[in-house]
C-alpha cells in the first residue's frame, strides 16, 4: 500500500478568501496525498473546506499558500490553459449537478472530452465506458429522458472516457436518492478495484463516506482526523 | 462531433429565441438585399433608358438641362421650344452623323372607354420625320397580332393619321384602323380645337417613353400646335462619340441665341448623383437594420453564455481550453448570422416584386422596366458582409464565456 506511486500530493496547502479585512481560511495547511488505486473520502460539516479542497487538488483553483504536484510535477505557477492541460491528461471530474449538454446525447455528451483533446471518438469505447456505468443502453437518448442516478452515470462516463488516472467527485450523491447515492457508491468501488484508478470523493453522508479506503475529515479548513478503512 | 455541429444543436436548445434573432438578422439583411438590389436596377434602368432615346445629344431650347432630360424621360410639361431654322443650322456640322428633328405637345385625351377621371387624360404627341426618326431607333416595330396587324408609318404629309406607343395604346384600348380623339389647345389661339385622327399603326413595346408617345408627323404638329417654326428637341447621333468631340461641338454651338446642347453622358451622371442623394437615405436605413440586428444577436448570444455559466465551467474543467470555448461561442454567433443572412436573401429574391410595385407607388422613378435588379455579386456581397458582421458581433461574447473562470463557473451554476 505505501509503496503506491502518488498521484498528487499537496504540501501545507493554503487557500485564504479575503472579504474586506476579514480573512476566510477555506484551507488552512492540509497535507494531502493520493496514490494510484485508493478511494479517499472527505467528511466535514457544510462549510469545512471540502469543495474548497478538491478545487485546488484539481488544479481549477490556485493555492494561495503550500506547494502541489501532480504526478510528480510541481503545478505551482501554472497558466490556466497549462493547468487544464494537466487536468485532462490525468483526471476526470463529476459534479454535484450533472452538467450534460441537453442537445446532446448521451454518447455525444461522454465523447465530449475527447473534442477537447482533439481526439477522435471511438464508439465501441464509449459504449464500453457506458457498459461500465450501466447505461449501454441509454448511449443514444437525451439526457432529459434519463434519470438523476443516469444521469450522474452519465457524468460518471464522461469522466472516465479518458481513462484518469485519478476521478474527482464534489457531492456526487448530493441530488440523489440514498439508494442511488449508494449504488453510485458501489460503482466507484467497482472501478477502484477493476480499473485500478483512483477516487477523491467529497461527501455529506457519513455511511458512504466510510465505504472509501482512507478517510479524511475537516474542519474550519483544518484536517480534525484522518482514518484508513481495515483491509478488506 | 465537432464545434460546428455543437453550435447548430445549441440553436434548438431555446427554439423561439433562435427563431427570433435569426429572423433579426435575416430582415436586415432582406432589407441590405433589397436596397442593394434597388439601387443596381435603377441605375440599369436610367442607363438603359437613356441609351433607348437613340441620340447622344439633344439641342434644346435653354433651361435647366436636368428638367429637360427628366421631360425627356416621364415626358413633362413646362415644354420649351427652339427655332426650327436651327435644324438647318447645325446640320452642316462636320461630327454628326444623323440628326432628327423632334416636335413635342401635350393634348387632352377624349375621355378614354376605361372610365377613367381627368388624371393621366394627357396625351403626349411627338411630331417627328420618320425617316431620320428611324435613323436614331432602329428597333423600332410595329407591333403584330389580332388588332395590330398592318401597322405601317403615316405619310410625311398626313394630316390625320398617327402611330402609337405600345402603352399609349393598350391602356386605351386601341386597335389600328381605330379612331383617336385628342383635344389640342394651339398657341395663341383661346378655342381648343378637337381633332380625330385614325391609327396608323401601333408600335412593339420597347422599354423606354415612346411606349407612351403618340407619334404623327412633324409638319402636322407643328401646325395642329401653332408653332409652324418651332422644334422642341434636336436629336444627334454624333459620328464618333467622346468628351472632346462633345466638347468641341458644343462649343460651336453655344453661341446660337436660347440654344443648349445637352450630352446625355452628362445627364446620366446627374440622374445617377440625385439617385445618390435617395442612397444616402438607403444607406442609413440598411445600417440601422444592421446595428438592430447586430445588438440583437450580441444580445442573445451573451444571454445563452450567462444561462451555460455552469456548463462552460464544467467544460473547462474536463479540460477545454479558452480558444475551444472562444470558437464554440463564436461559431454559434456565426451559424446565427449565416442562417438569417440565408433567409434574408431568399426573402429578399422572393420579395423583390412587391419591393418593386412599392417603390414605384411611392416614387416616380420616370425609368420603365424592372427597377429592382439582385444579381448575385449582391448576394455574395450580403453574405459576406453577414459573416463578417458575425464574425465581430461573436468576439465579445465569446471572450466572455473564454474568461470565466471554471470554479466560478461551477459554484454559480449551483443551486
Ligand atoms: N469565493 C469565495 N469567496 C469567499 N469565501 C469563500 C469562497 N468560496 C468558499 N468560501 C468560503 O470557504 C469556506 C469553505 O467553503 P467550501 O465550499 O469549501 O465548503 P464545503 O465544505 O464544500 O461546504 P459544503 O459541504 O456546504 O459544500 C466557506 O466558509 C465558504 O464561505
Ligand atoms: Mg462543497
Amino acid at each position: 500500500m505505501e509503496n503506491r506511486k502518488t498521484i498528487i500530493e499537496g504540501r501545507g496547502l493554503e487557500r485564504y478568501y479575503h472579504r474586506g479585512n476579514e480573512t476566510v481560511k477555506a484551507v488552512d495547511g492540509i497535507n494531502i496525498d493520493i496514490r494510484t488505486g485508493e478511494m479517499v473520502s472527505v467528511l466535514g460539516p457544510s462549510g469545512s473546506g471540502k469543495t474548497t479542497l478538491v478545487h485546488l487538488l484539481s488544479c481549477l483553483d490556485v493555492p494561495t499558500g503550500g506547494t502541489l504536484s501532480v504526478e510528480g510535477t510541481a503545478v505551482t505557477g501554472l497558466s490556466e490553459d497549462e493547468l487544464a492541460g494537466v487536468r485532462r491528461k490525468t483526471m476526470g471530474f463529476v459534479f454535484q449537478k450533472f452538467y450534460l449538454l441537453p442537445t446532446l446525447t448521451v454518447a455525444e455528451n461522454v465523447e465530449l472530452p475527447l473534442l477537447f483533446l482533439r481526439e477522435k471518438p471511438d464508439r465501441a469505447l464509449t459504449l464500453d465506458t457506458l457498459r461500465k456505468v450501466g447505461l449501454e443502453d441509454r448511449a443514444n437518448h437525451l439526457p432529459n429522458e434519463l434519470s438523476g442516478g443516469q444521469m450522474q452515470r452519465a457524468a460518471i462516463a464522461r469522466a472516465l472516457i479518458i481513462k484518469p488516472r485519478l476521478l474527482i467527485a464534489d457531492e456526487p450523491t448530493g441530488n440523489l436518492d440514498s439508494a442511488n447515492s449508494k449504488s453510485i457508491f458501489d460503482l466507484f468501488r467497482n472501478l477502484v478495484r477493476d480499473q485500478g484508478i483512483s477516487i477523491l470523493i467529497t461527501t455529506h453522508n457519513l455511511a458512504l463516506g466510510y465505504l472509501a479506503d482512507r478517510i479524511i475529515t475537516l474542519q474550519d479548513g483544518k484536517v480534525l482526523k484522518e482514518e484508513r478503512q481495515p483491509i478488506k | 462531433m465537432r464545434f460546428v455541429s455543437m453550435a447548430f444543436k445549441n440553436l434548438r436548445r431555446r427554439p423561439v429565441r433562435s427563431v427570433l434573432t435569426i429572423a433579426g438578422v435575416a430582415l436586415a439583411v432582406a432589407v441590405a438585399v433589397s436596397l442593394a438590389g434597388f439601387n443596381m436596377g435603377y441605375r440599369n434602368a436610367i442607363e438603359r433608358s437613356i441609351d433607348r432615346l437613340g441620340f447622344q445629344v439633344m439641342i434644346m431650347a435653354k433651361g435647366c438641362p436636368y428638367e429637360a432630360a427628366t421631360m425627356m424621360l416621364k415626358g413633362g410639361t413646362g415644354l420649351l421650344y427652339l427655332p426650327a431654322d436651327t435644324l438647318n443650322k447645325v446640320r452642316s456640322d462636320p461630327d454628326i452623323g444623323s440628326i432628327t428633328p423632334i416636335f413635342i405637345g401635350l393634348a387632352e385625351k377624349e375621355a378614354s372607354s376605361i372610365s377613367d377621371s381627368s388624371g393621366g387624360a394627357f396625351a403626349i404627341f411627338a411630331g417627328i420625320e420618320v425617316q431620320s426618326y428611324m435613323e436614331m431607333k432602329p428597333w423600332l416595330e410595329f407591333e403584330t397580332g389580332r388588332g395590330f396587324d398592318g401597322g405601317r408609318w403615316f405619310g410625311a404629309e398626313s394630316e390625320d393619321e398617327v402611330v402609337m406607343g405600345y402603352e399609349s395604346a393598350t391602356y386605351e384600348q386601341r386597335k389600328v384602323g381605330d379612331k383617336f380623339i385628342a383635344t389640342i389647345s394651339p398657341q395663341g389661339q383661346s378655342k381648343p380645337v378637337q381633332k380625330t385622327f385614325k391609327i396608323a399603326g401601333i408600335l412593339k413595346r420597347t422599354g423606354t417613353q415612346d411606349d407612351g408617345t403618340v407619334f404623327l408627323p412633324l409638319k402636322t404638329a407643328q401646325k395642329l400646335f401653332n408653332r409652324p417654326d418651332e422644334l422642341t428637341i434636336l436629336g444627334i447621333k454624333m459620328k464618333q462619340f467622346s468628351g472632346a468631340k462633345l466638347q468641341e461641338f458644343e462649343s460651336r454651338w453655344v453661341s446660337l441665341p436660347a440654344v443648349q446642347v445637352v450630352s446625355l453622358q452628362q445627364v446620366k451622371s446627374t440622374l445617377v448623383m440625385l439617385v445618390g442623394t435617395a442612397q444616402t437615405m438607403i444607406a442609413a436605413v440598411t445600417i440601422i437594420a444592421v446595428i438592430v440586428a447586430l445588438i440583437g444577436v450580441i444580445n442573445a448570444i451573451l444571454m445563452s453564455v450567462y444561462e451555460r455559466t455552469g456548463e462552460i465551467g464544467v467544460m473547462k474543467a474536463i479540460g477545454a481550453f479558452r480558444g475551444d470555448i472562444f470558437q464554440l461561442i463564436w461559431l454559434e454567433t456565426l451559424v446565427i448570422c449565416i442562417i438569417g443572412a440565408v433567409a434574408g436573401t431568399i426573402l429578399a429574391i422572393a420579395g423583390s416584386h412587391l419591393v418593386e410595385s412599392a417603390i414605384k407607388k411611392l416614387i416616380n422613378l420616370g425609368v420603365q422596366g424592372s427597377i429592382v435588379l439582385i444579381n448575385w455579386q449582391i448576394v455574395a456581397g450580403v453574405l459576406l458582409g453577414a459573416i463578417i458582421v458575425g464574425f465581430f458581433a461573436g468576439l465579445y461574447p465569446a471572450w466572455r464565456a473564454a474568461s470565466m473562470h471554471p470554479i466560478d463557473a461551477i459554484r454559480e451554476g449551483m443551486d
